[in-house]
């Protein structure tokens, strides 16, 4: 598939910049679950306009509005994004290829802890958020992967190449049959399960399940929704600062050529007004920026 | 900055220099072999365990790198490859990158885990002195 202006994040910054990049009447994809953004969990009662309204009502008409001005909506995880030429080259979970002349960055900020007893005091002792920096260190031993969305599921993946045995502890799963079946052939071993309390002293020994089960590991690696902005943003080649936060100007362009980012990955403070505010001069100017017209 | 900050600055870069010509201004690569050494010659030394493929690591490059310029004579700055030299980190537990070991008078006296501001380090390096 191809785009003009390819958009990743489907929370309100996102959805304001594919609203106001297909009203330029150029081709816009924007990719990503409604359900991950923040607003998908809150209740709207700080917005101009609006008294009272449910996040996901909000974001489901936010998604009608932007296929009414002409985008194509894509309800899949982005998993890669990489500088291809002229061009960007863009990967889901279904393998789904789509090659953009811009990006719009609205993945949201990361949350990510799971808050249970353990978690804090044995961070860096055996429970990580990065299975890509520290699988290494987990050569040979018993690790589980919390989570149910995309991120879980790669990094389950990438453990089994380092683990002896890679534990994925889920809840309801919200990944695509495609990383699943990825996921089965990696030999990655399903346990559906509520995580309560992760076991150690020096370093972890165990995780507590809520039904009372004890599982045998030595890691942990807590990787709750879909791939993180920081993430995607290191591999495409910009650097975020240490809290995650992508830089940008006041036209919402990023340190490279055609990159733009909106919403919570650019900063506080995580309010909507914000997120719609830059969401619509990053889709503004990411249209324009196609069209190379001044910005 | 006024004129009593400017000789202050100028007498403490005076004073950095006077009190041993290598204290780096730079943070300096240490390994398995010299990482004792290194930890022992100043008062308090920051490690920066990283690796090539770590992407938060590599968000954490560009800080450790300005922390060691303008806390040079008072903290010295290294950074430990933690694939290059195992020992290392199997010695200090280190199962996640980047931690961060900070060392007074040549003992382990604090580890910071994963990325984090460049103004919070040097309130806690700060704390140290």
């Amino acid at each position: 598939m191809d785009a003009d202006v390819a958009i990743i994040g489907l929370g309100p910054a996102g959805l304001q910049a594919a609203i106001h990049a297909a009203r330029k009447k150029v081709k816009v994809v924007a990719l990503g679950k409604s359900e991950s953004s923040a607003l998908n969990k809150a209740e709207v009662v700080n917005f101009f306009g609006i008294l009272s309204m449910a996040g996901p009502e909000l974001l489901r008409i936010g998604r009608e509005q932007a296929k009414n001005f002409g985008a194509t909506i894509v309800e899949e995880d982005v998993m890669k994004v990489v500088k291809d030429g002229d061009e960007f080259k863009i990967i889901t979970e279904t393998d789904l290829e789509i090659r953009a002349k811009a990006v719009v960055l609205a993945m949201g900020a990361s949350r990510a802890k799971l808050n249970v007893p353990g978690e804090a005091s044995l961070v860096g002792r055996g429970v990580s958020y990065c299975a890509s920096c520290d699988a290494g260190f987990f050569r040979g031993r018993t690790v589980a992967v919390i989570g149910e969305e995309s991120e879980a599921a790669e990094s389950a993946i990438l453990l089994t190449e380092y683990a002896a045995k890679v534990i994925w502890v889920h809840r309801e799963l919200k990944v695509s049959p495609n990383m699943l079946q990825k996921a089965a052939a990696a030999k990655v071993e399903m346990v559906p399960g509520d995580p309560t309390k992760i076991e150690g002293e020096a370093s972890v020994t165990g995780l507590e399940l809520k039904d009372g089960r004890r599982l045998d590991v030595q890691g942990v690696f807590i990787t709750l929704g879909a791939k993180g902005s920081m993430e995607l943003a290191l591999e495409l080649g910009l650097l975020p600062d240490p809290s995650g936060r992508i830089r940008v100007d006041e036209n919402c362009r990023t340190d490279m050529e055609m990159v733009y980012a909106c919403g919570d990955v650019t900063g506080s403070p995580w309010q909507l007004a914000r997120a719609v505010g830059q969401g619509a001069i990053a889709g503004d100017n990411a249209a324009r920026a196609v069209r190379q017209e001044k910005s | 900055m006024d004129e009593l900050e400017q000789i202050r600055e100028r007498k403490r870069q005076e004073l950095a220099g006077e009190s041993g010509a290598d204290w780096p201004s730079e943070p300096v690569n240490v390994n398995d072999g010299n990482i004792v050494d290194f930890v022992k010659r100043y008062d308090v030394v920051l490690v920066d365990c990283w690796a090539p493929w770590c992407g938060p690591c590599r968000m954490m490059s560009p800080v450790i790198d300005g922390l060691a310029k303008d806390m040079r004579g008072k903290v010295a700055f290294a950074k430990l490859n933690t694939d290059e030299n195992q020992k290392t980190a199997m010695r200090y537990t280190i199962e996640a990158i980047p931690t961060l070991l900070v060392f007074k008078d040549g003992e382990l006296a604090d580890r910071w885990v994963g990325a984090r501001p460049k103004e919070d380090l040097a309130r806690r390096l700060q704390a140290m002195l």
